[in-house]
């Protein structure tokens, strides 16, 4: 496989290529034709297809070559995420169209048929294509457990009548439909042979701040809306930057970890509004309204019921004493109990438990120093495992009252920036010594951060020392800026949590749960003992206390490569293990809630979906 | 092949500090030794072993070694019932140096379980073997934090600075006490605090003198880089700079309680003193293993500031003003020398009649400036115990 061949089959289809997540810009082709497929993640797509002869040269794909300004805008989104390069993916497009082209070669024109003409009368001609070149970009993911189905026709509706009318048309015609919010796809969740409805052109933000919601159009990312809510003094609880926030609520109910705070599902919006299968439209807040608040808990009941056309999210205050910091703990047991007393004690905004591999991956900017990283973070720190508290300064207070060492701002962002320097740093030694009585004492000490700084005279340019480069100028001033080696910026925006499938993506074994030591650790030892049967890298993903306290929600992942048949074999039966034994503890339990079955119910009352 | 006419030795902790040096020097003697160890996550206990015999030069002698996986808890210390009963049929003596050396106090339930608790199986096992010899290693500092003088006698004390001295003392009356009610002859050997060989330095474990010399020098290395690389900027802040004769001016104040000064005795002491009084023990002896020319701080202070090139060092005796201002390295210095700084200046005198009377006037070394530079030399040289082994295997 040539190189630039790997690295389309490599794209993560996490679409931070659509979000301006790093101020430097956006794929100005997509942002004007609006369709995945004229992003780098659709070009991405299209190459591979194109190099392996899955499609044609068609009209649209003459187009998608030829609407790259080959700016590299990519390189720095996609470096930033997988340290992957698609912009000479990009250039390999355009060369092979043009000499393709050059060489007499024919292109193909897709007839359009009696529905996609209909279609067209409702959204407008360019809006509506059955063009291979366009479709291929919605027709898969990295997801193991789905078959991937190729659509007959991409739509982008913008407006509810556009989209009552189209499905109207469609189910009239029995042409199966599914609905995309930003266009993407990374769980295997959005895939139709009919017709994909690409909702993200219809990206309105309206906000009432004198009743505290914002009301969000299906076509907004995540990124986009917490951007408005700062600039306005709010945060809004959303999940993954590059996700569509009405299709993260539908789907999964919205987590993250605010979740302490902000809660999960319909706690996240004060109303919602829907156009049922039959073309009718209908809000939440309606008397008639369906009851979206109930909740099945049983695989069964993930059929869509509607397509949501807006929430209402709520919009939460933010005050400007917020501060992260980093608890660490030799055991899951002492950090379970920590956020198990701060979650009850309603200390902190945003608590999660997070392993090595994912607080190594968030912060290392490339995958060889995640590696080291993680080395630091369990051999010579003996930190396995980190609590992210965000709280004000009372919360950050009652943390240091209650006798927990933890990492400050000031010196997570020596951590952060002398990364490189820490790998080879012969006085961590000394740490392991001064542990011995009380582990990680020497947080307390109260120039700790200062000599830490000393040692390792953080900076960008020696965070960015391992970076292609070309590229390296740049990041050294990315990561010049504030919000960048800020805790609660890049805890509300999350776009270093895409950096957790750099190495490999993962498959998420999610659920609700109590916190309850002994049952988190048997289950995880299960999972570990598939994973391990199977070959297959696992780690601790996440545990966030929810509910007071009384619940939490446990990611635990699985790593595979997504172009290994092997692995995704392995992936597939050890998933599906998992699957049973989450079952079989939920059934023995009568306490635990997969994540896997609130897809499409996403609205749910969190006590429905907990408790009953 | 070893020599028929020494006893068999059954050994614990031989793969510790002093018990790999007990173990060397007496194969070196000819004994017949039979290991009572366990395994680590990452080695068998024959690895452990073959590792030390190397380290130590003396692989030609695995063969006077019997190993046996042992656990203190378990009935027959967790080992066959067939294979225990023939090792009790050929231990003539036990040496127990097994021990939890920490002093955390969080650490409580597993060092009384370690060094209290494991008791049981080892005493049920000299029963058993009905050795003619229990030599159990303690501490010199089982007298308690308020005494003047430490007899040689069992201690009834309960002032101890750590949890390690009450778990050593109370292990000290139970040996004592069930040898006693078994006819089992009993010996208690006191070490004060053992560093490495007074002659090459050498030493396997780098912790009680060794762990403030490495926290100053790490934080030597930490400022000296910050002035040679990054031009100073957090030194010159601190008053901290390279002079002309090229020593690190580092204001270091160390807090220590009182005037006194640190028990030190060399492994190669307590190794010749123990072999002595094993081949002369009384049953019922307690000897302390202590130095009569304890070592002043303030003289080994000096020593320091010479190996490391530095300046400013300072011992302050009393406790220091809670307004007092410190820079980053006295703070973390302070809180690295804590579990050690009664020790630091310690006044109390050690009894050492019954080992002058077995130990043949044996006396440890003063700790001399060439001494403290062997050891910290060898420290350095093997990264204070991170790369121990890599020397040997290079040579190997």
């Amino acid at each position: 496989m040539n190189e630039n061949l790997k690295t389309a089959k490599n794209c993560r289809h996490y679409a931070m290529c659509k979000i301006d997540f790093l101020g430097s810009g956006v794929c100005a082709s997509g942002l004007e034709k609006h369709y995945a497929s004229f992003y780098p993640v659709g070009r991405m797509d299209l190459y591979a297809a194109i190099a392996e002869n899955t499609i044609p040269v068609t009209e649209k794909c003459v187009e998608i070559a030829d609407s790259c300004n080959l700016c590299g805008k990519c390189d720095y989104q996609c470096y930033y995420v997988n340290e992957m390069r698609p912009s000479k993916v990009m250039k390999a497009l355009k060369d092979y169209v043009g000499a393709y082209l050059k060489n007499g070669g024919e292109i193909v024109h897709s007839e359009d048929d009696k529905i996609l003409t209909e279609i067209k009368r409702i959204v407008g001609d360019y809006w509506a294509t059955n063009d291979a070149a366009v479709r291929i970009a919605y027709h898969h993911d990295l997801c193991p457990h789905v078959t991937f189905k190729m659509p007959e026709y991409v739509v982008m509706p913008n407006s509810n009548e556009e989209i009552s009318s189209i499905i109207k048309l469609l189910n009239k015609n029995n042409i199966p439909y599914i609905v995309r919010g930003n266009g993407a796809s990374s769980h295997g969740l959005v895939f139709s042979e009919g017709a994909i409805l690409d909702l993200s052109r219809m990206k309105t933000i309206d906000f009432d701040e004198k009743n505290w919601f914002v009301k969000v159009g299906p076509g907004v990312a995540s990124f986009d809306l917490q951007q408005e809510a700062k600039k306005r003094g709010y945060r809004v609880h959303t999940a993954e930057p590059a996700s569509c926030v009405c299709s993260n609520i539908m789907t999964t109910g919205l987590l993250s970890l605010f979740s302490t705070t902000y809660g999960i599902s319909a706690d996240n919006f004060v109303d919602a509004e829907f156009i049922a299968k039959d073309g009718s439209f209908f809000r939440l807040n309606n008397i008639t309204a369906p009851n979206l608040f109930s909740f099945q808990n049983s695989i069964s009941a993930h059929e869509a019921f509607a397509i949501c056309v807006s929430v209402s999210m709520k919009l939460h205050p933010v005050t400007d004493d917020e501060s992260g910091i980093l608890v660490p703990f030799q055991t899951l047991d002492g950090a379970l109990d920590f956020v198990k007393i701060c979650s009850t004690r309603h200390i902190g905004l945003a608590i999660g438990i997070m392993g090595s591999e994912y607080v190594s991956s968030f912060i290392a900017p490339t995958k060889k120093l995640a590696i080291e990283a993680k080395d630091i973070f369990i051999n010579k720190l003996g930190m396995p495992y980190l609590v992210l508290l965000i709280g004000d300064k009372y919360a950050l207070r009652s943390v240091s009252d209650m006798g927990f060492p933890f990492i400050d701002q000031k010196l997570f962002k020596t951590i952060f920036q002398g990364l490189s320097a820490l790998k080879s740093a012969e006085w961590l030694n000394l740490l392991k010594g001064l542990s011995d009585d009380e582990p990680f004492s020497y947080l307390k000490i109260s120039q700790f951060a200062e000599l830490a700084e000393t040692a390792v005279d953080p900076s960008p340019a020696l965070m960015t020392q391992d970076i292609d480069s070309d590229l390296r100028l740049f990041f050294e001033k990315l990561y010049s800026r504030p919000e960048m080696n800020d805790l609660v910026w890049s805890n509300t925006f999350r776009i270093q949590s895409t950096r957790c499938c750099r190495e490999k993506p993962s498959v998420a074994l999610a659920m609700y749960l109590p916190i309850d030591n002994s049952l988190i650790a048997e289950i995880q030892d299960g999972f570990r003992g598939i994973a391990e049967k199977y070959h297959l890298k696992n780690e601790l993903g996440f545990i966030t206390p929810i509910d007071n306290g009384k619940r939490c929600v446990w990611e635990y992942d699985y790593y595979f490569d997504h172009n290994d048949p092997a692995e995704v074999s392995s992936v597939q039966q050890a998933t599906h293990e998992a699957g049973i034994l989450m079952d079989e503890y939920s059934v023995k339990t009568g306490t635990i809630r997969q994540v896997r079955y609130v897809v499409n119910q996403g609205c749910s009352r969190k006590e429905n979906l907990l408790y009953l | 092949m070893y020599d028929k006419k020494n006893p068999i030795i059954a050994l614990t902790g031989a793969t510790g500090f002093l018990g790999s040096h007990l173990m060397a020097s007496m194969l070196t003697a000819g004994y017949k030794i039979i290991i009572l160890g366990r395994p680590t996550k990452e080695e068998t206990l024959q690895e452990r072993i073959t590792k030390l015999l190397r380290w130590f030069g003396i692989e030609e002698l695995a063969g006077q070694l019997e190993l046996a996986v042992i656990d203190f808890l378990k009935p027959m210390l967790g080992i066959p019932e067939a294979e225990y009963k023939k090792l009790c049929a050929i231990t003539d003596q036990i040496i127990h140096c097994a021990s939890d050396t920490s002093f955390a106090e969080r650490k409580r339930d597993i060092i009384f379980k370690s060094n209290v608790s494991s008791l049981e199986g080892i005493l049920e096992f000299a029963a058993n073997a009905n050795v003619n010899f229990f030599h159990y290693i303690s501490t010199a500092y089982v007298a308690g934090a308020n005494v003047t003088i430490c007899k040689e006698r069992i201690s009834s004390a309960t002032d101890f600075l750590n949890v390690y001295e009450e778990t050593k003392a109370q292990a000290e009356n139970i040996i004592s006490a069930f040898c006693e009610k078994n006819e089992i002859p009993y010996t208690i050997i006191r070490p004060s605090i053992v560093y490495g060989d007074s002659r090459t330095g050498r030493s396997l474990r780098f912790n009680a003198l060794y762990f403030p010399i490495q926290s100053i020098k790490y934080i030597k290395d930490i400022y000296t880089n910050d002035i040679i690389n990054h031009g100073g900027k957090k030194s010159g802040k601190l008053g901290i700079f390279i002079d002309d004769e090229s020593y690190l001016f580092l204001p270091l104040r160390i807090y220590l309680p009182k005037k006194g000064s640190l028990n030190l005795i060399p492994i190669d002491y307590f190794v010749n003193a123990t072999m002595k009084i094993i081949n002369n023990a009384t049953s019922g002896g307690i000897y302390h293993l202590t130095n009569n020319s304890p070592a002043k701080m303030d003289v080994i202070s000096i020593y320091n500031e010479q190996f490391m090139k530095i300046k400013g060092v300072e011992i302050i005796y009393g406790k220091s003003a809670d307004n007092v201002l410190r820079n980053p390295a006295e703070e973390l210095f302070d809180r690295f020398v804590e579990p050690y700084r009664s020790y630091l200046s310690d006044n109390r005198i050690f009894e050492k009649v019954n080992t002058d009377l077995v130990t043949e006037n044996l006396h440890p070394p003063e700790f001399t400036d060439e001494i403290f530079k062997n050891c910290m030399e060898y420290a350095i040289r093997v990264n204070w115990g991170e790369s121990i082994f890599e020397e040997v295997n290079q040579k190997s």
